[in-house]
């Protein structure tokens, strides 16, 4: 599959990526939101006919506060069910942390999962490297708690 | 301040009074406002500027109605007050209504011609109707006014760009740089990197490539420009623009880089004078680069997969062989549709098939010994191979050999949903809907908790026609406190379930529901285009101006999406349809009558969550500001005031009128305006849309039908009005030549045509306008049961659509044959067998079988 910084024209397919996913919904504005602010740090996985895949949405984290280390923030990853076992989420991850350290000097990434979703959980922990940093209390709209989790992007 | 009219002008307290209502105001104060109001109102009923102010609280307040009255009222009573055009204007922005938004903005110029919030919302306002000149305009008195603020420089340079003027805008931006260079800019300045990156882009665009290089290369040098992907893509591109020896090292700067990004690839052999393309005759060039980068990056799986496209013969076989092994051992579930691609070309197709199969030989042994310790094979490396040759069989139309596999695979481990899915695709295109929607749901239950397995089931519920039963499974995901899992997903603009059950409806003659539906899809897009709105502003102040004009360029082109094609086509067909036969209206309004319990339950549901959403917005009285859009209220929630509505063409023409720029090369956009023109009987219009269709594919079958029909309306009476007659007349006579009767027209046409299925119903369609008698019509559309004649399902659908409308005795007749020739379609079955077969789709699965059994 091909990977590749997005563009707008991929917002639509990774918002449809993202609808037959994934539980977590956005409307297109706040795709358009991240694209307007931090238009290098997503990626999009393709395949021959040009339909996305999988997607990293992305962002830098900005509630830290004026003498906060800055840090990038996964909004949204996803792969299509069929188009697992390629590796796919961690090269998408790769290309974006890679942005986010030298574009913004990003010291680490940051992303919340549900304390449910032990596949996910078991993807950014075991295949992306990401360790659980704290437990935020009912985080999901839907009342679920949320593991914060993290991972450093210092050499 | 003399200048003030007298009726504007109010004594120091009232005056002191205004000021704080403004203020309240700003702040969103808004109970206090409305009391400030009527404080100076009680005095001075009559002044315009305060019953404005007063009706755009009471507007923020959900006292909408009564609002809006006072606004207007107000700028009644003052026609030169800026304030009362402004607040005009801020009125119908918030019903988007763009066009008179900028009127009410103008007119609010003319009185203040300096206000800077005035002219920043004009020119947002400029940029979302693209008034390109009026923007460059703005912009420069921004720029005049406040000289000062870096975006106002950035802004007028874009104004120039969008204009055209793309020497202006560079020039503007050189001013502004050189502003800044006494400022001096900190490292790291992520908003000058964006703006230098915009820099370069514009002398690209201009052809200056060598300026846009030195520019780059100084700016990336110096860290102004941080983006160092973008700098690397746009180095590369350049180098190459200029011929230079430096590009193949750039565009292997950049494989390195991101191997997977197939970009890179073509760009590295472009540079080189090579393609991707197989039949180039420096294709082995090519191909032995990619290999190259095969062995150098092996995590790549890019150069492996790019050179499976280039390599023929036995050399395909060597590269073919270990790819699919390695995904097969992997067990990649995407390996068939990676590849597929390739069986454009036979031969390859074959080699992939023997590569296959003798996979299949192999595993299959050692997956009969689990024990043997001389392989490293896992027993589902066998699985897999066996699902990979199941859509191998299946793409080439091979329904039945892919079952056999899936049987095979199934025997062999019944838990792994990939399996049921394929197995459920494979009905599907047999004509098997309730198997296949049978066969998703066997997926779904081995895994509740994934969304994908769960979307498929309900796509597959609903290429059923089980639309209540979908719903029931898309709700497991949806919000709870939604007035319906289909109202969730509309307001996550779901295009696929809107379009996915708009279809649906429209398959079971709902036409109410799925018109509605289809216009949902529309309305998706209409917000897609006032997203952009915010982002006049946002972007230039972010300054990420090179993703900004890329939103724009997209924007205008945004419904070229297919799923605004295929909703637009779709309610077009059906508002043709009720204008053809307006009982079709009534009689789906009747049928709301027989609603089944889950149905009447589902409705109530949504009526009161609807009537609970309408309660709250009338809660006027409170604090809560309620913005200035209004609050969407739905009073025809199952379509049937849309159905009966007294202009369905005018509707129709306005969904298809985007299409005819951005969709022009799709025939069916042409067969539809047609439809509509014709009706609207703007005769010119229509012939200019069969015309345009003719140049696409003059044989096509629905215009050939288009082409009898629209000499019978234009020769019918009334005739065309006398100044467009010769010129109709000319065109008539390209469409369909003078001399020629339409029944010959029509026979020639099947002669031509006699073995093509479509052509035939065609024709018979046609028969059918020129009065032929029913046996005749019979006789012409059966002999698509000929043995020569390639059918598919589609196609028997609409023929046997067809017989029943002209109440033909042989459908049944037909219907048999086609039970024959597709024997695992069950779409061709009479209701009562139907009846049954939906039950077992949606019952819960059946044990999964211990014991393997016997597969011929």
């Amino acid at each position: 599959m091909n990977i590749r910084p997005v563009k707008v024209d991929d917002f639509l397919g990774m918002q449809a990526c993202n609808l037959q996913n994934l539980p977590e919904n956005y409307t297109m504005k706040y795709y358009l939101y991240h694209a307007m602010t931090w238009p290098s740090l997503s990626y999009v996985a393709e395949d021959h006919k040009g339909r996305i895949v999988g997607y990293i949405l992305a962002k830098m984290d900005e509630d830290g506060g004026e003498d906060a280390e800055p840090h990038g923030h996964v909004t949204s990853i996803s792969i299509l069910r069929s188009y697992r076992r390629l590796g796919l989420a961690k090269k998408l991850m790769v290309q974006s942390q890679e942005a986010m350290a030298t574009i913004y000097r990003a010291s680490f990434v940051s992303l919340h999962v549900r304390k449910s979703n032990r596949a996910a959980l078991g993807l950014y922990r075991d295949t992306l490297g990401f360790t659980v940093q704290d437990i935020e209390k009912k985080y999901y709209a839907d009342g679920e708690d949320a593991y914060a989790m993290r991972l450093s992007l210092k050499p | 301040m003399s200048d003030i009219p007298a009726k504007r002008a109010l004594p120091p307290k009232e005056s002191t009074l205004f000021k704080e209502l403004l203020t309240l105001y700003e702040t969103r104060q808004l109970k206090k406002g409305l009391k400030t109001a009527d404080q100076i109102l009680k005095k001075f009923p009559e002044h315009g500027e305060t019953t404005c102010m007063k009706g755009l609280v009471l507007t923020h307040m959900g006292r909408r109605e009564e609002g809006i009255e006072l606004v207007r009222k107000g700028v009644r009573l003052d026609l030169t007050s800026h304030i009362c055009w402004h607040v005009y204007g801020l009125i119908h922005k918030g019903e988007k209504n763009y066009e008179e938004a900028l009127k009410c903005y103008t007119q609010a110029l003319r009185f203040d011609k300096e206000n800077l919030n005035i002219l920043r919302d004009a020119a947002q306002l400029q940029t979302q109707l693209r008034i390109y000149d009026g923007l460059v305009e703005t912009r420069h008195t921004l720029l005049k006014i406040r000289p000062a603020m870096r975006q106002h420089w950035m802004a007028l340079a874009v104004a120039y760009h969008l204009n055209g003027n793309l020497a202006e805008a560079k020039k503007i931006l050189e001013h502004y740089e050189a502003t800044l260079k006494a400022q001096n800019v900190p490292d790291y300045d992520v908003e000058h990197s964006e703006t230098m990156l915009y820099h370069v882009r514009l002398l690209e665009d201009l052809g200056e490539f060598t300026e846009a290089l030195a520019m780059l290369d100084v700016n990336a040098k110096s860290r102004a420009i941080v983006d160092r992907t973008s700098i690397m893509e746009i180095r590369a591109r350049l180098l190459s623009k200029l011929e230079s020896d430096e590009a193949e090292h750039a565009w292997r700067v950049l494989v390195e880089h991101n191997p997977d990004c197939y970009e890179y690839y073509r760009g590295y052999l472009s540079n080189l004078g090579l393609t991707l393309d197989a039949t180039d005759a420096n294709a082995s060039r090519a191909l032995s680069i990619l290999e190259e980068f095969s062995i150098q990056i092996p995590r790549a799986t890019a150069p492996r997969r790019l050179a499976l496209t280039i390599a023929s013969g036995d050399h395909f076989k060597e590269l073919v062989t270990p790819y699919l092994f390695s995904g097969l051992k992997k067990g990649v579930p995407s390996l068939f549709s990676d590849i597929k691609g390739l069986y454009q070309d036979t031969p390859k197709q074959q080699i992939i098939e023997e590569v296959a199969v003798a996979a299949r030989d192999k595993f299959s042994s050692t997956s009969l010994e689990p024990s043997s310790s001389t392989t490293d094979i896992e027993p589902t490396t066998y699985l897999w191979t066996l699902y990979f040759l199941a859509q191998h069989h299946s793409y080439l139309g091979r329904h039945s050999q892919a079952l056999k596999m899936l049987e095979l695979a199934l025997a062999h481990t019944p838990t792994l949903p990939e399996l049921h899915m394929f197995k459920g695709r494979v009905l599907k295109r047999a004509g098997d809907l309730l198997g296949g929607a049978r066969c998703l749901e066997d997926a779904r239950f081995l895994d509740g908790q994934d969304r994908f397995l769960n979307t498929k089931s309900a796509k597959y519920r609903l290429r059923a026609g089980m639309v209540e039963e979908a719903s029931a499974l898309l709700g497991l995901f949806t919000k709870k406190d939604a007035i319906s899992p289909g109202a969730d997903l509309e307001d996550m603009q779901s295009l696929f379930y809107l379009i996915e059950e708009a279809d649906a409806h429209n398959k079971n003659g709902n036409f109410g529901p799925a018109l509605k539906k289809y216009m949902a899809v529309n309305k998706v897009f209409d917000e897609v285009e006032d997203d952009q709105y915010d982002f006049h502003g946002y972007s230039l102040r972010k300054f990420t101006i090179n993703i900004y004009l890329n939103l724009l360029t997209w924007e205008d082109r945004l419904r070229s999406h297919p799923a605004y094609v295929k909703a637009a086509l779709s309610a077009s067909r059906i508002f043709v349809a009720v204008h053809d036969d307006p009982s079709i209206g009534t009689a789906a309004n009747a049928s709301g009558a027989q609603l089944t319990d889950a149905q009447k339950k589902a409705k109530k549901k949504a009526k009161k969550a609807a009537q609970k959403i309408q309660e709250d917005a009338k809660k006027g009285s409170n604090n809560d500001d309620k913005g200035l859009e209004p609050t969407p209220k739905d009073d025809d929630p199952d379509g049937s005031k849309l159905l009966q509505c007294t202009d369905p063409l005018e509707r129709a023409a306005k969904l298809l009128k985007p299409l005819v720029t951005l969709a022009d090369t799709n025939i069916e956009v042409w067969i539809a305006t047609y439809d509509v023109a014709v009706r609207r009987k703007k005769y010119l219009q229509a012939s200019k849309a069969l015309a345009q269709a003719a140049a696409i594919d003059s044989e096509y079958p629905e215009l050939h039908i288009r082409r009898v029909e629209f000499r019978q309306a234009v020769s019918s009476p009334p005739e065309p009005p006398q100044a467009v007659a010769p010129i109709l007349a000319d065109l008539m006579s390209k469409l369909l030549a003078d001399e020629v009767s339409s029944e010959a027209f029509n026979s020639q046409y099947l002669q031509r045509h006699s073995a093509s299925a479509p052509a035939i119903l065609a024709v018979a369609k046609v028969q059918v306008k020129l009065q032929a008698p029913r046996e005749q019509v019979e006789e012409t559309v059966l002999t698509a049961m000929r043995e020569e004649v390639p059918i598919d399902i589609k196609t028997a659908l609409a023929i046997v659509a067809f017989l029943g409308t002209i109440k033909s005795p042989r459908e049944e007749e037909f219907r048999t044959w086609c039970g024959e020739k597709f024997p695992l379609a069950t779409v061709f079955k009479p209701a009562a067998e139907l009846a049954a077969l939906r039950e077992l789709a949606l019952a819960a699965p059946q044990e999964v079988p211990d014991k393997v059994e016997d597969v011929p």
